[in-house]
């Protein structure tokens, strides 16, 4: 990997991982007393074995300039290897919370070990890890491809997921020492957040550079979700994270909004976050894949230019859905469940545009997995912004809010939209990545499909009926005119649909640590002859060469 | 030639300034105007912040994700009312960073939580919630009652707390450490300065049974037993102009 | 003029209004504009063009 890089390159990572292991040992000094100080020891030794690593390959030869008559696919490698390592980590750790719900008493008396502080490494994990490295790998591919120029430098992309990972881990062991903000889905303290915007930065100004070197006028839209993706998370991420630490030796801080208007905000954030991070940026994965693998244009491409500025557009309001019924002012209710409603038409344009693209290769979905995963993933995006509307409106969010339905809701997207429109993307891209004439094996890829279709489906049922249970045991009157049930009443009623749930995430498990093992296999199996596409190079004529020289 | 990259630069640039212009005025015009709510809200002169004990209590609370299985928030329903208590207003939360509404019951809301059950109940509980509600599901979190405490640090709680609008007084700031201990040991001269800076109605007790001994159970429970109560607006009849038709 | 409660909701519902039917033209008017079928349908194509020709403006 290092002897990718130029020379001025590797002088340039030790620079950057030298500052980085400065800052490290002041964070391990300062807070010595403190988990922040266990934060700046993991900064400090990722650092020192960056240097090693560089050190160690210093002296290779520089690499040829032959390199830039092909894309810069490595990083592209490396992520997904690392998205899959997540998925497996959170999606274990997710079945794992998911018995502690039915069987409480295996925490072991240890305070790492209890369901709150297990569940964001889930959520982070699943969310961050595996759908944030996803769309960062596949972004660096589909940004190469569309403007037919290769990633300006080498050193950038590794910055940029190295950061990203880095961040990943920093959330992950805070979560297990008691770290957190308590924002949901923006858990990580203030360091972890103001790193996070510098590799965000980076990450924004390379798309940018790619995008400018360009070889054709119109910007593909796939670009403009990914772009999105990128411009819009930074703006959730700085204004929800603004926050007073208590020192500069500690992890914690204090959020700069209270009560309703941080309610508001961290509602704004996190919707927003289901609709740029798990969204937008998976539709950028859709719009290059899906076409591509099922070898037909989008239906409409006029459509999804509309429905990108539609979901662009209306989702930035809907966040107040998350408080109906409460503190919020009801102006502010009522414009988020419009809001919501109205999102519907750009969703659904978008699904079925995805849908309609298939008109004609529908023969290809039958015998091929991996196209068959997108189309599920297409069908599951519609079934869940359907359901997100619906549930977005008032009398129906009364019985279907604090319960279990909100969490079918978001496993149906998380489990059926985002997660399987990556694994369809990871199972085209990997042959074509490592010149491979195929996946290892299609019949695993085949056995993947169904164990994450049975795994889902079981998981969205279970929650569907334990939440309409509870909600509906919550307000049950009886005769008297008094609550008919209990609390604990509820709880006990929904001990079969925590077991069948957790079966379900199983199922899903599964399917992702067979399908990590199919790229493992695929990966060390020998690559084929002539498989490399002869076009599957950037343009590197006249006009593109003298801005070709990055950091040389 | 520098001219067509320009051309293409700023078609790109063009594009990333229309999707920021057009993704933030969504939450630019929801969120700005609840920047002057105050004007519409019910002032409750009389709420008191949060003691250095319930502080860190509350702390303690966020740092084992509780929120994630139990909401603060009472909403506008008869059901909810009935089983809760009245529901909740966005004056009660008003020193609440972050807040802590919730999204999720697992387990039952407890915005009206204070005093409903004994600290004797809650440490019992906390210990081993299947020794009091046999069908809980709740982790146990005996260690709380094992663990000591850290108290050196929370002036700066106070101090940060300040800075972000809480109206936390020099006096509170420099005894914050006192008053942890005072706050869970009646008998000690520290108590006395707790009731004095917080006001007659603050709770001084042994919250864990064990006065002698400032443990995180102590402040867990301080912060359960004040849920609810740092003000008395909810209870009032006048519902406040919060409820719009 | 002291900006209150009431003048913000009020311009937040009304400009909201405004601004929602004005970029509902604006982004139909893009995408319906005659002149920009043609890059848009090149757009779709060129991803599956396996052996296309480089653009050169």
């Amino acid at each position: 990997m290092i002897a990718q890089l130029t020379k001025s390159e590797r002088q340039s990572a030790l620079v950057i991982l030298l500052a980085l292991a400065v800052v490290g040992l002041a964070m391990a000094a300062g807070g010595r007393h403190d988990p922040f100080g266990v934060h700046g020891a993991i900064v400090l030794l990722a650092a020192i074995l960056g240097i090693f690593g560089v050190i160690s390959g210093y002296y290779a030869p520089e690499p040829s300039p032959d390199r830039l008559d092909s894309y810069y696919d490595s990083p592209t490698k490396f992520g997904i290897i690392v998205a899959m390592v997540w998925a497996v980590i959170g999606m274990a750790v997710g079945d794992w919370v998911a018995w502690l719900l039915a069987y409480p008493e295996w925490t072991f008396d240890a305070a790492w070990a209890s369901f709150g502080r297990l569940r964001p490494v889930h959520t982070s994990g699943v969310i961050f890890g595996f759908g944030g490295n996803a769309l960062i790998a596949t972004s660096f591919y589909v940004m190469q491809r569309t403007t037919r120029a290769r990633l300006p430098d080498q050193l950038t992309p590794w910055f940029v997921l190295f950061g990203y990972n880095l961040f990943c881990i920093i959330a992950a062991t805070g979560y297990l020492m008691g770290v957190t903000q308590s924002r949901e889905y923006a858990e990580p303290e203030w360091y972890a957040d103001i790193w996070l915007v510098i590799v965000w930065v980076t990450y924004f100004i390379l798309y940018m550079r790619v995008l400018a070197r360009r070889q054709e006028p119109h910007i593909y839209v796939a670009n403009w979700y990914y772009l999105a993706f990128i411009l819009v998370v930074a703006m959730l991420h700085i204004v929800n994270n603004l926050a007073m630490p208590i020192s500069w030796g500690s992890a914690k801080s204090y959020s700069l909004f209270s009560g309703v208007q941080d309610a508001m905000t961290q509602w704004w954030y996190g919707h927003n976050a289901v609709a740029f991070f798990l969204t937008s940026g998976f539709l950028g994965m859709m719009y290059y894949y899906m076409p591509k693998r099922a070898g037909r244009p989008i239906y409409s491409y006029r459509m999804s230019i509309i429905s990108f500025w539609g979901i662009t557009f209306f989702y930035m309001w809907a966040g107040s859905h998350h408080l109906h019924y409460t503190a919020l002012p009801q102006w502010v209710q009522s414009l988020g469940m419009t809001f919501s409603v109205m999102l519907l038409v750009p969703s659904w344009v978008s699904a079925g545009n995805a849908l309609m693209t298939l008109n004609g290769a529908w023969h290809k979905v039958r015998d091929d997995a991996t196209l068959r995963f997108m189309m599920v993933a297409a069908v599951f995006y519609g079934l869940t912004t359907f359901e997100g509307s619906f549930m977005a409106i008032r009398p129906v969010n009364s019985l279907s809010h604090y319960t279990d339905w909100t969490i079918g809701h978001v496993h149906a997207g998380a489990l059926g939209w985002v997660a399987m429109i990556t694994f369809g993307a990871i199972y085209a891209s990997v042959p074509w990545l490592w010149k491979r004439e195929s996946m290892y094996s299609a019949k695993l890829v085949e056995v993947h499909f169904w164990l994450a279709l049975a795994g889902t489906v079981i998981y969205v049922f279970a929650m569907w009926n334990s939440g309409i249970i509870q909600g509906l045991m919550w307000r049950t009157y009886n005769e008297s005119g008094t609550l008919a049930y209990s609390f604990v009443d509820s709880l006990v009623a929904m001990h079969p649909y925590y077991i069948a749930r957790a079966v379900g995430g199983a199922f899903f498990l599964l399917g992702a640590i067979i399908g990590f093992y199919n790229i493992l296999m695929t990966i060390r199996s020998a690559p084929s002859v002539e498989t490399q596409n002869a076009a599957d190079f950037p343009v590197t004529g006249p006009a593109a060469a003298p801005a070709l020289q990055p950091g040389e | 030639m520098f001219g067509f990259h320009y051309r293409l630069e700023s078609k790109s640039i063009g594009l990333v300034l229309a999707i920021v212009g057009v993704a933030s005025i969504g939450g630019i015009v929801e969120i700005a105007p609840l920047f002057t709510i105050h004007q519409t809200v019910e002032a409750a002169p009389n709420m008191r912040v949060y003691t250095p004990l319930e502080l860190a209590g509350r702390n303690i609370y966020i740092r084992e994700g509780c929120y994630a299985c139990h909401s603060q928030m009472i909403r506008t329903l008869r059901d909810e009312v009935e089983r809760y208590g009245p529901y909740s207003l966005a004056v009660e939360s008003k020193y609440d960073h972050p807040h802590l509404w919730g999204s999720k019951r697992t387990g039952p809301d407890l915005a009206r939580l204070g005093e409903k059950y004994s600290d004797e109940w809650h440490v019992a509980h906390m210990i081993n919630p299947r020794a009091v509600v046999p069908e809980s599901v709740m982790p146990a979190y005996a260690w709380l009652a094992r663990t000591e405490l850290r108290t050196d640090d929370l002036g700066d709680h106070l101090n940060a707390e300040r800075r972000v609008g809480v109206p936390y007084t020099d006096d509170m700031i420099a005894n914050a450490t006192a008053d942890a201990y005072g706050q869970a040991a009646p008998d000690s001269p520290a108590a006395d300065g707790v009731t004095k800076r917080y006001g007659k109605a603050t709770t001084v007790r042994a919250f864990d049974g064990k006065p002698n001994e400032l443990t995180e159970m102590d402040a867990l429970v301080a912060y359960l037993q004040i849920l609810g109560r740092l003000t008395d607006a909810a209870h009032k009849p006048v519902a406040t102009a919060e409820k719009q038709p | 003029m002291t900006i209150t409660h009431d003048l913000l909701v009020w311009l937040s519902k009304s400009f909201g209004l405004f601004y929602l039917i004005g970029l509902s033209l604006i982004v139909l008017v893009y995408t319906y504009w005659p002149a920009n079928q043609k890059p848009f349908e090149h757009a779709a194509q060129a991803i599956l063009d396996d052996d296309d020709k480089p653009y050169r403006g």
